[in-house]
């Protein structure tokens, strides 16, 4: 009982004294919340964690830069890539009357829930990772803005590529959240105007551990090209039960598995796998050089990611609103929606009426030893490689 | 002072300390202050059972129910109107509310009747989807709405019937275990129900009064929306404490208690033990529907993912934790599973690991759970 | 259907049966000798598991790459850590509860579980992560048209049903596996012939588990991935079989984990609906079967004191 007298007591002094000494540095500045979200555990926890550095990055710079007006605070919280789990921490978030802006999800199927959250607690959040069209295009909420681009360009893209280089057949595997439907909705759109033949299509749950039904019955098909539309885990499982299958088939992935993880599952199956993602690669950005720079100084043990610069812009054009108007959530929605070339290290940021950025580039990607490559600056464009059944 | 007053002035001191200790829980964030206050609740739990206070407390609640279980709903309502304009403490609260429903239907198919149920999630469930399909594509007035998600629970409980009446321990386990599983996997492979995308739910709303927008009072007040939910979420649980508690006095609650005993004697007696099952499966179901309808409609998004074994686990773990059989007991251990786990953010990660170890504890050290089960009153005041 | 496409449904049925019968195993050897269910039977597959994962990288480490020696280092691990493991958990956590109702040893296993998993996931390094487990078996493949026969299909299959040989004999031919028949089926006499109670009942626990993370790793090398929450399904699953064959029941314990992995594969192939309905299916089933057979396909035959 004394000790934890003494303990409250302690503790009380220790907070006066905290107190006062903070009223003693004259003029501290007002400190202001904003939150991150992102799947911090689970399968695709590298990606939400490169996106958290990054957007960390940006709050640590401008904290660091003695011309902001305020003190910034990063609360971040982790939606499991799970879409309850998700809505759980942006009701968290949105309640809080402190937090002021929020920069959030990297899976399309936890923001796609989200979102009306956001409406109806009005805390204005720009998505840095989720390319489902839907989320912007399928509400007319002001809150929501998305820096990345959407899965419409990346398909329409792919289905080009890949029919350039002369496959003819595919089969469609994806998973059944509201991402791998996308997916597989505008490739199949995008495959069918350039006239490539679909075969089948499989729908797989994203805690599936055994494919061998789905590729077995694939495997009979005989399609050039596997597509798959869904996250790292899934395509790592499916692509080494396709190796055991004996299924020599292309395999052609989406956003979804440009991760590091990907590579790392399959050591050296990997090889040959083509994917493709919004935005230009990172040192081509017009920030890129800058953004590897601050980000290896900080010395997180991660790597960014794909999406990483984009969560570092969405943090920094959040905190940027708030510098201009103050931390009132209504105002900071006001000025995000005018955003119209705005500078950032991804390049010009503009948010059309539905609070989307237009990302003009595409980039393909193929891995080459053990790492994700351009594809026009790998071997393969050169001849030296071929994917399999190119011609 | 006579002795009846001296027992309703304990009696309503516990509660006001109560209220005071469950307002500065869920009201201060800071985690050292957090962790303070639960070392100085627990030791004064700890010093209030050496002396004996805590047994003059419970003789108290016992012997003036009325004014005793009046006095919580208005010390609870107190404390909900303290948050009136926070929205997260209201979520929290009617939260517990609504697992507290959930719970005490478990509570009546297992603490009174003995049935083994593994699969509470699974029929919280079946409320949930049931209410936001019938929200979205129907006009079916809300309040009806629930009550359809306590029926339906009970209808699909009912296929359950025949394999739990024909099995007995493990195996009747093994059933509800697995039916659990595979409503979780029925709902993320179908697409009609949303699949692993999960289904928005439409709010509530009752003759116009629209639960999700908040209240505004003048200019100046705006309180929660979540308000509206604490309100049903309370209705419902005073509600289901009466029921089970009726229940619990009648000869229904006798013939329940014998089931769960000895089966072979209660059937020696005449007690039809088919019957009763059943009736205390349908009935807890039921209530376990209507928690998970206004659950649904509170959140407004429901996922396959809320609907795992583990969170099963969590329902029975509380009504064991509470004491089997003990519906105060049910309260408190909902308070605590739901409000610990929230409030130290510290170990938010840690929660389900901790969870876990506290329950092994209290299996292996006080199997009877926290406020045990009395022994049963069979004249009003009379005491044993 | 073509032949060789129904072998492979068969072929891969077969190597889920093989694993399933042997969680059943356990499951049914616990229930037998001590009348408990160790719910976290599944979850301490997945604790051997990661223990023979980390076996592996840390014999990597040290630069042993012989893909033998690190298959024997990795199963020896694995195994004696989780009989050693069971026995742990059946000295202090299932002897004392022996009088207590059933439904509070079922709900202690089942939190057991969850605190392994847990921990697994916080404490092991990036745990919450799927992790890749190695290719430490030979990976020819034999095409025959349709069918590709994998090299480590076969000794996956060998390496099963050498084991559940293995615990029969043990059973049935052995002085032990007497004492273990013996305290099954009636503890008081047992004790009175002379057979110490609880060495028995800790050397029960200690096979069982150790089976259990034979075919964790078996898991593991069919894969090549292992994560935490590996264990619960499989746990569900093997109980479920352990059920539908009859508790107590070596035999049907296996018979079971067969039945069930058929039924898997059936659903995934023959019915009309995606293959993900396969484990709705599966347990559609068991209720069923639970209801026209309540103890079980091979029945326990036991008296009842009233």
């Amino acid at each position: 009982m004394m000790s934890v007298l003494r303990k409250s007591a302690g503790s009380a002094i220790a907070l006066a004294m905290a107190l006062s000494l903070g009223a003693g540095i004259a003029e501290a500045k007002e400190t202001v919340k904003v939150a991150f979200i992102g799947p911090l555990t689970g399968g695709v926890s590298a990606n939400g964690i490169g996106g958290r550095n990054s957007a960390d990055l940006a709050v640590q710079l401008r904290n660091a830069d003695p011309k902001a007006k305020y003190e910034y605070e990063m609360v971040t919280l982790d939606d499991e890539c799970k879409p309850n789990v998700g809505v759980q921490v942006a009701t968290k978030a949105a309640a809080d009357k402190n937090i002021i802006g929020g920069v959030t999800h990297y899976c399309s199927a936890v923001a796609i829930g989200a979102v009306d959250i956001y409406h109806k607690f009005n805390l204005p959040v720009i998505v840095w990772a989720a390319v489902l069209p839907d989320i912007t295009y399928g509400n007319k909420h002001k809150e929501v803005h998305r820096v990345n681009g959407t899965m419409i360009n990346q398909n329409d893209v792919a289905a080009d590529f890949m029919e350039g280089l002369g496959y003819k057949n595919w089969v469609i595997i994806h998973d059944t959240t509201d991402y791998g439907k996308g997916h597989n909705k505008y490739f199949s759109e995008a495959l069918k105007k350039k006239g490539g033949k679909i075969l089948a299509t499989f729908g797989v749950t994203s805690e599936q551990q055994d494919f061998t039904a789905e590729l077995t019955k694939a495997k009979a098909l005989n399609p050039d090209v596997i597509y798959f539309g869904g996250l790292t885990p899934i395509g790592v499982r499916i692509r080494s039960q396709m190796e055991k299958l004996g299924f020599a088939a292309e395999f052609q992935g989406t956003s979804g598995i440009m991760s590091d993880a990907f590579i790392a599952g399959l050591g050296p199956l990997a090889e040959g796998t083509v994917a493709f993602r919004e935005g230009a690669p990172i040192d081509k950005l017009p920030g890129g050089k800058f953004f590897v720079e601050k980000y290896n100084e900080q010395g997180y043990g991660e790597s960014p990611e794909a999406y990483g610069p984009f969560a570092f812009a969405a943090m920094n054009l959040l905190i940027d609103s708030i510098e201009d108007v103050g931390p009132d959530r209504k105002k900071v929605r006001k000025v995000l929606n005018k955003t119209k070339n705005r500078d950032s290290i991804v390049g010009t940021i503009s948010f059309d009426d539905h609070g989307q950025n237009t990302v003009a580039a595409i980039t393909k990607y193929v891995v080459q030893d053990g790492k994700w490559v351009v594809w026009e600056d790998s071997e393969y464009v050169s001849g030296k490689r071929k994917l399999p059944g190119m011609m | 002072m006579t002795d009846k007053s001296k027992d309703m002035l304990i009696g309503l001191a516990a509660i006001v300390l109560g209220s005071v200790f469950l307002i500065t829980f869920i009201a201060i964030e800071d985690q050292v202050e957090i962790l303070v206050l639960i070392a100085l609740t627990a030791i004064a739990v700890v010093v209030s059972a050496r002396m004996g206070i805590s047994k003059r407390i419970s003789e108290a609640f016992s012997s003036n129910e009325p004014l005793m279980n009046g006095a919580v709903v208005v010390a609870l309502l107190m404390v909900t109107l303290w948050f009136r304009e926070d929205h997260f403490p209201l979520l929290m609260i009617a939260t517990v509310m609504l697992y507290l429903t959930a719970c005490l239907g478990l509570n009546i198919q297992f603490g009174y009747t003995g049935v083994v149920n593994f699969a509470g999630a699974a029929f919280f469930g079946v409320g949930c989807y049931t209410a936001a399909v019938l929200n979205q594509h129907t006009a079916i007035p809300h309040l009806m709405v629930v009550v359809l998600g306590g029926v339906a629970a009970a209808l699909i409980g009912s296929i359950l019937i025949l394999p739990v009446l024909r099995t007995r321990g493990h195996y009747a386990a093994v059933v509800t275990i697995a039916f659990g599983i595979l409503f979780k996997t029925f709902l993320e492979v179908n697409d009609t129900l949303g699949g692993p995308q999960g289904l928005k739910v439409p709010g509530m709303e009752i003759m116009g009064w629209n639960f999700n927008s908040n209240i505004e009072i003048g200019d100046e007040i705006e309180l929660s929306f979540y308000l509206n939910y604490v309100a049903i979420g309370l209705i419902l649980s005073v509600l289901a404490f009466a029921l089970t508690r009726r229940v619990e006095r009648s000869w229904i609650g006798l013939s329940l208690d014998a089931v769960r005993l000895d089966e072979t004697a209660a059937a020696c007696f005449g007690i039809n033990i088919k019957h009763w099952k059943i009736t205390a499966f349908t009935l807890g179901n039921f209530l376990v529907g209507m928690a998970g309808a206004v659950f649904a409609m509170m959140l407004g998004f429901i996922a396959p993912t809320n609907f795992a074994f583990g969170d099963s686990l969590i329902l029975v773990s509380i009504v064991l934790l509470g004491g089997m059989g003990s519906p105060w007991g049910t309260v408190v251990a909902a308070g605590l599973v739901i409000l610990l786990p929230e409030k130290l953010q510290a170990i938010q990660e840690y929660r389900f690991l901790l969870y876990a170890v506290v329950v092994i504890l209290i299996l292996l050290f006080r199997p009877q759970g926290l406020l045990p089960r009395g022994l049963r009153e069979y004249v009003p005041g009379w005491r044993g | 259907m073509d032949v060789g496409l129904l072998g492979q449904f068969v072929a891969n049925g077969m190597m889920l049966g093989m694993m399933y019968a042997l969680v059943a195993v356990g499951f049914t050897l616990f229930f037998g000798v001590l009348d408990v269910i160790k719910f976290s039977h599944g979850d301490v597959l997945m604790v051997g598991t990661f223990a023979g994962f980390s076996t592996y990288l840390g014999l990597s480490a040290m630069g042993i790459d012989n893909a033998f020696v690190q298959l024997i280092g990795v199963l020896v691990v694995a195994v004696c850590s989780m009989a050693f493991l069971g026995a742990v958990i059946a000295r202090y956590l299932v002897l004392p509860l022996k009088s207590a109702p059933p439904l509070n040893i079922l709900l202690i296993t089942l939190m057991l579980g969850t605190v392994l998993r847990e921990a697994v996931r916080l404490f092991y390094p990036d745990g919450s992560n799927p992790k890749p487990f190695p290719y430490l078996l030979p990976t020819d493949t034999w095409p025959f048209g349709s069918f590709t026969l994998r090299a480590d299909s076969v000794i996956l299959l060998l390496g099963g049903l050498l084991v559940i040989v293995g615990v029969h004999v043990l059973i049935n031919k052995t002085k032990m596996g007497l004492a273990m028949r013996a305290v099954a089926q009636d503890e008081e006499t047992a004790k009175c012939m002379g057979i110490n109670f609880t060495m028995i009942v800790l050397l029960t626990f200690a096979l069982g588990s150790g089976v259990a993370a034979f075919a964790g790793v078996m898991n593991g090398l069919y894969y090549n991935e292992i994560n935490f929450s590996m264990g619960l399904l499989l746990g569900v699953i093997g109980f479920s079989a352990a059920i539908i064959g009859g508790l107590g029941n070596i035999y049907g314990a296996i018979l079971g984990g067969f039945l069930f992995a058929a039924l898997q594969t059936v659903g995934a192939v023959a019915l009309p609906f995606s293959s993900a309905y396969k484990d709705v299916f599966a347990f559609s089933v068991v209720i069923a079967l639970m209801v026209w057979r309540p103890t079980g396909l091979i029945a326990e035959k036991s008296s009842e004191r009233v």
